[in-house]
């Protein structure tokens, strides 16, 4: 057996053989291999001392009215509106993260369009006011051409 | 195999709360309250905001009942609301605030574990001061191993249960906890 310690499975195998959760199949060849490691010997005595100082780390009784206390807030998320119900689920989902990621994409990439458009927002007027004065101009040309038109002197009778 | 039938059970629990049924609600209280209170615990290391965070933890399942599926193991959901929650207390800054306390607490907690043992005023003192030394050495390392060390050696969750908890891949778990054993190891050798 290749030694785990210098291998990639390392982390895998010593943390399952402390544990006592290493496949019964693979525990065998482990041990075989630790005789002859000193270096695995070393790490697997340290992870068990370590395993051993966690375990005096007991955990707290819970409290005799925690269901109590939680039914109580239940009942009143229960009675509160459709609406104040809704709005809970939306800002406090059970978990938030994700659900939030694609939304503020979105925002994000809306925000970014509006700020374009409003940028270049002169360039949208300036076909407009071009339409605008060709139109000035077509008129002026037309008044000049009927001014003309008088200046010429009417043709005479024949 | 008994996993497996763990996973319906807790799954088939809890799309009959989405159907309206309160009694499965309380049984999957009874069964997880204390493994999410004490996960909690040991994350904030303050037994009353432990408490209070797990009655969030619980009121969020019963909010999300509607729009339950079981796509992943329950508990794999439940922790991962927790490890959340815990994550966030932390990360307001809250911890600082409420430390000092409620340390007067987790000291009275101890004394009363401490006196249960019939132990010697001497052994008493030496468990209680190795005591802190294990919550110290547990709450230096970064959140994220703090998590996995928590869920791995005092929850017996598997690799795959906790990277759906951290969200996180299963190879960046295993060496989330190789770094923080090797951590531990260093700071509790002195106590072999």
């Amino acid at each position: 057996m290749m030694c785990p310690i210098n291998g990639k499975e390392s982390a895998e195998i010593l943390l399952d053989y402390c544990a006592q959760t290493l496949d019964p199949s693979r525990v065998a060849e482990l041990e075989k291999h630790i005789e002859t490691c000193g270096d695995c010997r070393t790490l697997v005595a340290a992870q068990r001392e370590v395993w051993a100082t966690l375990d005096r780390w007991t955990p707290v009784e819970v409290s005799p009215n925690f269901d109590a206390r939680l039914y109580a807030r239940i009942a009143q998320y229960d009675a509160a509106p459709q609406w104040k119900q809704w709005m809970w689920r939306v800002f406090q989902p059970a978990v938030p993260v994700a659900r939030w990621k694609p939304v503020v994409t979105l925002f994000a990439a809306c925000a970014v369009l509006v700020m374009g458009l409003l940028v270049h927002m002169p360039d949208l007027m300036t076909p407009h006011q071009q339409v605008r004065s060709e139109k000035v101009d077509i008129e002026q040309v037309e008044k000049t051409l009927d001014d003309l038109d008088m200046l010429i002197p009417p043709a005479p009778a024949s | 195999m008994e996993a497996v039938a763990a996973l319906e059970r807790d799954a088939e629990l809890m799309l009959r709360v989405r159907a309206g049924d309160e009694i499965s609600f309380g049984l999957l209280l009874e069964k997880h309250r204390g493994p999410v209170v004490h996960f909690l615990y040991r994350m904030v290391q303050n037994p009353a905001v432990s408490e209070e965070l797990a009655q969030e933890v619980f009121l969020r399942v019963y909010k999300s009942r509607a729009t339950y599926e079981p796509t992943a193991k329950f508990t794999t959901w439940l922790f991962r609301i927790a490890t959340h929650l815990a994550l966030n207390w932390i990360r307001d800054g809250r911890k600082e605030k409420g430390q000092e306390s409620l340390s007067q607490e987790v000291l009275e907690g101890t004394e009363r574990q401490v006196a249960d043992r019939r132990q010697s005023v001497e052994q008493e003192m030496l468990y209680e001061v190795k005591l802190r030394e294990v919550r110290e050495a547990i709450a230096r390392l970064p959140e994220k191993q703090r998590a996995a060390v928590i869920m791995h050696k005092y929850q017996d969750l598997g690799y795959a249960e906790i990277a759906g908890s951290l969200k996180c891949s299963e190879s960046a778990v295993k060496s989330l906890l190789f770094r923080a054993y090797e951590t531990l190891r260093a700071r509790l050798a002195h106590m072999a």
